[in-house]
């Protein structure tokens, strides 16, 4: 079936006007069988950098304990959160470090620059980056997420805007996915904090 | 064929294919006395473009038009073939074929090809007996259903999404049964295509060049066109 769909899920990172948002669904499945409704696939690594991981949920969950532990080793040694721009580098590399046997799993990196600067960047599951102006995809349907997200962004979003537009291009795109739904999560990241809201979809 | 295939007379990697997908989306819109059915008018093989100008959209009647992505070939025959049953029909009856019988016939035309089918994936939009708008979707073998919106091809999973948001009904399986149509003005309606042919040439590789967007309503068909990125 392919490991890459085999647990199913879908994520959006998206920036707005000094803010930045990443959701993700609530699906765990193994193929056709749903397994838990409230399995969030975002991972918060500090208060403006939060990574969402596509794809299958072992390496989902040893990456994000591994992410956890390599940013705490930093805080430990700099005595401040990583830019998330290094961050991002450094989840390439250990990707990469797995060329020939990876961890089947797509991060999409979302989190805002000391200066306030919104970041988003998606990756494949062997570390190449790919950064963009406005939005990333990944996940088990990610023709449908770049349909809605490329219909329905508008550049320069407040907050509240980039919460319903997100909101929106989540819950419609993964309602033509099988594999993922049951709600969704959103996280908007702004430099005075985040606030996460979670999305009552359809139930199938 | 390779040297050392050469003297046993047949190949074991045989890559000859009777299809080939030529690429391109088609868009319907129902709505309440009008439809709209769309198609890019790009042809691709492969990584290349064969034409920036070719139609997917047939014309059966002032009523039905057949929009078909997937296979040129296959597209072509089967338009052709529904037009002369459509001639024969109006010979005969003096009158042409309503959107439904249409619909049914096409239906047929491609379950009669079950075991070697047209690699088509076919939209017939136009206006039912009522007036109101219609919008019939097919697979390629012939299964269909009478909806609201449609979208066939390549950009299919990406637009999609995008009129399911916009254009969602209620639950079909309410009584008494609720038409799928829109309650969208015209304009909006077509402003909503076009937002989607954007996003379509914007993302899939092979829709792209011109729009075809044939509006049907009581005064008969009309066409606008729609540039979209060469690229």
């Amino acid at each position: 079936m392919g490991l890459m769909s085999y647990n199913g899920g879908g994520i959006i990172a998206m920036t707005g006007k000094n803010c930045v948002a990443i959701a993700s669904d609530l699906r765990l499945g193994s193929q056709s069988t749903t397994l838990a409704v409230d399995f969030q696939k975002t991972f918060k690594i500090h208060d403006t950098l939060i990574v969402g991981l596509a794809g299958l949920v072992t390496d989902m969950q040893t990456l994000s304990q591994r992410f956890k532990f390599r940013h705490n080793l930093y805080r430990l040694r700099e005595d401040r959160d990583m830019r998330v721009s290094a961050f991002a580098n450094m989840v390439s590399s250990m990707l990469y470090e797995k060329r020939f046997g990876p961890y089947y799993c797509e991060p999409i990196i979302a989190g805002l620059e000391p200066d306030g600067t919104p970041f988003v960047m998606g990756m494949d599951l062997i570390g190449a980056q790919g950064q963009s102006e406005d939005f990333v995809v990944a996940g088990s349907n990610t023709e449908s997420l770049f349909g809605v997200c490329e219909s329905f962004y508008r550049n320069d979003m407040s907050p509240e805007e980039l919460f319903e537009t997100v909101a929106q291009c989540l819950l419609s795109g993964v309602d033509r996915d099988c594999l993922a739904g049951w709600g969704g999560i959103v996280h908007i990241i702004t430099p005075e904090g985040t606030v996460s809201r979670t999305l009552k979809g359809r139930m199938d | 064929m390779q040297m050392s295939d050469a003297g046993r007379g047949t190949n074991e990697n045989a890559t000859w294919s009777p299809y080939d997908n030529n690429g391109g989306t088609c868009v319907a819109v129902a709505g309440e006395d009008y439809c709209i059915i769309a198609a890019d008018t790009r042809m691709s093989t492969g990584y290349s473009i064969m034409t920036r100008n070719s139609s997917k959209v047939m014309k059966l009647s002032d009523k039905c038009l057949l929009a078909s992505a997937g296979f040129q070939g296959d597209a072509r025959t089967l338009q052709k073939m529904l037009l002369s049953r459509q001639v024969v029909y109006h010979h005969n009856h003096n009158k042409l074929m309503g959107c439904h019988a249409m619909a049914q016939l096409l239906s047929n035309t491609l379950y009669y090809k079950r075991f070697f089918p047209y690699y088509t994936f076919n939209i017939l939009g136009g206006l039912d007996l009522e007036g109101k708008g219609a919008v019939y979707t097919y697979d390629a073998v012939g299964s269909y259903e009478r909806t609201g919106y449609s979208c066939q091809g390549t950009g299919k999973e990406l637009i999609m999404p995008v009129l399911d948001n916009q254009l969602k009904s209620s639950n079909p399986l309410v009584i008494p049964k609720q038409s799928g149509a829109t309650t969208l003005s015209q304009a909006d309606a077509i402003d909503l295509v076009k937002d989607c042919f954007a996003t379509a040439g914007e993302r899939d590789i092979y829709t792209g060049d011109v729009v075809e967007i044939f509006i049907i309503d009581a005064n008969g068909v009309r066409l606008e066109t729609q540039e979209l990125k060469l690229d």
